[in-house]
Formats: structure tokens, C-alpha cells, sequence
């Protein structure tokens, strides 16, 4: 399997009520002490487009190997779009909806 | 407690009282004494000067200092340990302009008003390169150490300074701004015979929280235990801020938080404030900070790993490593601390240096907590305390506009953390 460069999008109450609702509460793991998350993955291309379109976020190789620092604006898109599809593998839409 | 401050010297406030400002003021306008209206980096190093942060310097360094600092990391006595050049930079241009050369004694103002007296007992250039290779260990412009040291103007003053006229601290720094005299008498009122000082440009989390307990703990040492004998005093440098950086506000009312909550209290812990730009330089920055937390009235200095360096200059330990170097000159002991972190399996935050569940360790990365701070979203309390977490995002709203962290916008609308108001 390809490597992934996930996204950490940190699951307070109301985004894991959403979660359940659309079946994907089972897609998120613990982070820090029980904290919840959901890791969406990116491949390469798809890293390298985010951090080209959003040069605030930051590829962190050092330590979670994660994409972070992205505006909350941003993962609440990146979020209402898991949502909506109900499906993790939406960046190639997400990117083109943010380059439009 | 005692005055006495690094290098062994007593503490000396160079302030003149209102009255005799007043006075030296109308003087020094009647003889048509020469004005430099300075920048914030130099008002807020006369401020500190003026009254012993930086103690035994009474004044900006003459040339004679700077060589003996950058070369064997001492004042050009020879005997008292420095590591950091406080210099006092002005352009040739402004200079030639001004009439300005040695034995004049000029005013100094900011944004318009009167702040202190200089006497200038040198005039004199310094290779500015060498400085930064010999301060920083590099002399690459991303370091922002070094990018500093090069934006400076060619000449340099030294000399000793008088304050004229006191800052005002504006809120929500005012109850945190404590002189060192102020410190010391605040610690003798609680009785702490031993204080460690926690350095700090974050916000805490569980991990700091718990490597200020540790320290304490160590400090502590063989202190009959029947009432609380030591302190830890957080001392957050405020000065000039970088994009992605904490806002100020946030930094000092979490540290306090912390305290007001309970999670530590009135009998051991304490947040106050120095005005400092960080110049990141690592190891020469750890040294700093031991001689200027001695001037506070510290008797001990958490360090842990990467203490105040920047991306990959520095070893982890570089900063232990020169501390051992220079300890017959400091008369504060260092506290070693490794990595806090939480432990699944022991269910709590604890050291790395005592758990053995190495494979399940959650380590508190700086990036992954800045993500859960930008999205919102209340970690465990084992991870954030509540209260604190709470006050993170009610700074982000009242001081941060809309952001923990320093935005552009927060660069050139924040409140200054002091002005110098007219005198008189």
C-alpha cells in the first residue's frame, strides 16, 4: 500500500455525533490520552497540492508524519465533506473545490 | 532576602525619582543635549538595565565588553560570565548627524518621550559577522539571532543609562511585571528559600505542568518539608513576536491559570513577566537566562532539551554542555529535565526518563498541540487542563483576534505591552 500523509482532524462531540450519523464513528482512532481523530489520508501529489494551496500548514516528518497547522475553516470543509460522501477519500475533490 | 545578584555584584536600580527627573530633564533641555529617539528593542533594554535584569551591566557595552563576551563569554573583567552582547546600535549617518561622540551625555526617548539619560564612554564599530558567528555559531540570515545581529547599524554606543521616566505596563501584563528587587521581596514575603525558575514562550500543557512538579521536586532536595520553603516562578519572555508564535496574553494567563485553578498555589508557584527579544541562541541563551533569573532572586533553572535554540544549530544538550563550562561563574543551579510525556498504560503523564513503556508512549509533539488548539477542540484534561484550555481560547478572542497564535494582524494592532508616557 501506497504511503500516506494523513490530516489529524480532532473529534470533539459534535463532529463525532456527525461521524455516527453517517456509519464512520468506527474511522476514528486515539491520540493523546483517549483523545479521538480521524486521519484522512493524502498520497503525494495530493500533500504536496495542500501545502502549495495553504502555505501556512505544515508537513510534519519529525514526529507524526502528518499534515497539521491547516486553518480550522479548512478542516471543518475537509470535514462536512467526509461527512456528506461518507467516505475518507474525497481530497481529489476537495482540492478541486478549493482551486475553483 | 538579599540583593546580590549575578556575578556577585548588588542589584542597583539606575531610576531617578520623579522630581529629580524633572529636574535633569529641564537641565538637559537648557544645555541643548543631543536626543536619540530609540527603537523598542533598545527602550526595552534600558528599561532592564535600568533596573538590574541584567545585573552587574549598568549600561550598554563598550567595545571592550562585546570582544570579551563574543571571545571568552565573559564581561571584560575577565571574571563575570556573559554571553549575550547588549549593544546599542545607531547608523553613521545618524551619528555624523547628530554630533554624538564619546563623554557626551545625550537623552534617549521613545515614541516621543523622554526615557533616559546615556553617557557615552564609547563610540565603536564591530565586525558584525564575527559577532554572529561567534554568539550564534553560524552565520546564516534564517537564524533569527543572526538576521538581527545584520540588521544592525554600523556604529555602536556604549555606556551607562539613567531612567527617567518609568514604563507604564499596560494590561493585561500589569500585576506580572515584577523588578527584581520587587521579585525578591515577593519571594521573601513567602517564605521560599529556594526558587526554580521555569523559562517559557509556551502555553502549558500536562507536560510542562509536569516539569515545573519535577523541578520543584528537585529543588526541594533535603528542605525540611513542615511549611513550603520553594517556589516556582514561571518567568515568560515577552518581547518581539513571530508569525505562529503564542500571543503574549495567552502565555501569561495560562502559566497563572494554573496556579488560580489549584493545580499548583499561592505557596509555590508564581508568573511574572521580563521583557527580552529572544535571540534563540541556544546555548549562549541558556547562559543568559541563569545570570538574569540569578538577578530575579532564583536560586535554581529548569533546562531541558533544546533550551531557547532554533531549527537544527544545536545539539539537544549544547545548552548543559556550556552550562558545565561556565558554572564556577553562576551562582544558580541548573535542573536537568528530560521529556514528559503520557503513558498509555501507567495512565498519566510521567518522564522518560522513569517509564519503560516505551512502545506506548504518546509524546507531546508541539505541532500535534497546536492542531487541537487551532481546531477547538478540549483535549483530556490529562492532556490540557480545562481551565487552562478554557483561557487559550478566550485570549485567542480578547487579546488574539481570533487566533492563539500571532497573526499579521495581531503584529500591527496589538496592545504594547508598555508605553512611556510625557513626563511631568
Amino acid at each position: 500500500m501506497a504511503e500516506t500523509y494523513p490530516i489529524n482532524i480532532w473529534i470533539n462531540e459534535d463532529r463525532f455525533d456527525k461521524l455516527q450519523k453517517a456509519g464512520l464513528e468506527g474511522l476514528t482512532v486515539e491520540m493523546l490520552a483517549g483523545l479521538k481523530v480521524l486521519r484522512v489520508p493524502t498520497n503525494d501529489a495530493q500533500r504536496d497540492e495542500i501545502l502549495k494551496i495553504f502555505p501556512m500548514a505544515k508537513y510534519d516528518s519529525a514526529t507524526t508524519k502528518s499534515i497539521e497547522l491547516l486553518p480550522k475553516a479548512v478542516k471543518d470543509k475537509i470535514f462536512d465533506m467526509i461527512v456528506s460522501k461518507k467516505s475518507l477519500e474525497i481530497m481529489d475533490d476537495f482540492i478541486k473545490s478549493v482551486k475553483k | 532576602m538579599e540583593m546580590i545578584g549575578h556575578g556577585g555584584k548588588e542589584i542597583i536600580e539606575r531610576i531617578l525619582s520623579k522630581d529629580a527627573a524633572l529636574k535633569r530633564l529641564a537641565e538637559l533641555k537648557a544645555a541643548k543635549v543631543k536626543t536619540i529617539d530609540v527603537r523598542l528593542q533598545l527602550a526595552t533594554e534600558v528599561i532592564d538595565l535600568a533596573y538590574g535584569f541584567f545585573s552587574p551591566l549598568e549600561g550598554f557595552m563598550t567595545k571592550a565588553d562585546v570582544e570579551s563576551v563574543c571571545n571568552n563569554i565573559t564581561l571584560a573583567d575577565g571574571k563575570t560570565v556573559w554571553s549575550i552582547p547588549i549593544i546599542f546600535d545607531i547608523s553613521e549617518e545618524e551619528l555624523k548627524k547628530s554630533g554624538i561622540k564619546q563623554y557626551d551625555e545625550i537623552l534617549l526617548t521613545y515614541t516621543g518621550n523622554p526615557l533616559a539619560i546615556m553617557d557615552i564612554t564609547d563610540v565603536f564599530t564591530f565586525d558584525k559577522k564575527e559577532l554572529a558567528m561567534k554568539v550564534y555559531g553560524t552565520t546564516e540570515e534564517k537564524h533569527p539571532g543572526v538576521k538581527r545581529t545584520y540588521q544592525y547599524q554600523d556604529k555602536f554606543l556604549g555606556g551607562k543609562i539613567t531612567l527617567i521616566n518609568p514604563p507604564k505596563i499596560n494590561a493585561p501584563y500589569t500585576p506580572f511585571w515584577l523588578t527584581p528587587r520587587q521579585m525578591r521581596a515577593r519571594f521573601k514575603e513567602k517564605g521560599w528559600e529556594r526558587v526554580v525558575n521555569h523559562q517559557t514562550r509556551n502555553v502549558p500543557h500536562t507536560g510542562h505542568e509536569w516539569l515545573c512538579k519535577g523541578a520543584w521536586l528537585q529543588t526541594y532536595a533535603e528542605l525540611p518539608i513542615e511549611k513550603p520553603l520553594v517556589g516556582v516562578l514561571v518567568n515568560a519572555i515577552i518581547g518581539e513576536k513571530r508569525v505562529g508564535d503564542y500571543i503574549d496574553e495567552s502565555i501569561i494567563l495560562t502559566h497563572d491559570r494554573l496556579r488560580t485553578a489549584g493545580y499548583f498555589g499561592e505557596h509555590n508557584h508564581m508568573t511574572t513577566c521580563t521583557l527580552w527579544d529572544m535571540r534563540y541562541a541556544g546555548p549562549r541563551e541558556a547562559v543568559f537566562h541563569a545570570a538574569l533569573r540569578t538577578n530575579l532572586g532564583c536560586s535554581h533553572h529548569m533546562y531541558g532539551r533544546d533550551h531557547a535554540g532554533v531549527g537544527s544549530y544545536y545539539g539537544p544538550y549544547d545548552a548543559h554542555h556550556m552550562l558545565a563550562k561556565v558554572r564556577d561563574g553562576l551562582s544558580i543551579t541548573p535542573t536537568y529535565s528530560m521529556n514528559w510525556l503520557y503513558c498509555p498504560h501507567c495512565g498519566e503523564i510521567t518522564s522518560e526518563g522513569i517509564c519503560d513503556h516505551k512502545k506506548e508512549w504518546q509524546k507531546f509533539s508541539g505541532t500535534v498541540v497546536r492542531s487541537i488548539i487551532i481546531d477547538g477542540v478540549k483535549p483530556p484534561r490529562l492532556i490540557y487542563r480545562p481551565e487552562v484550555f478554557d483561557v487559550i481560547m478566550e485570549t485567542a478572542d480578547k487579546y488574539g483576534f481570533g487566533s492563539a497564535f500571532v497573526t499579521e494582524d495581531y503584529l500591527k494592532r496589538r496592545t504594547p505591552v508598555f508605553t512611556i508616557e510625557p513626563l511631568g
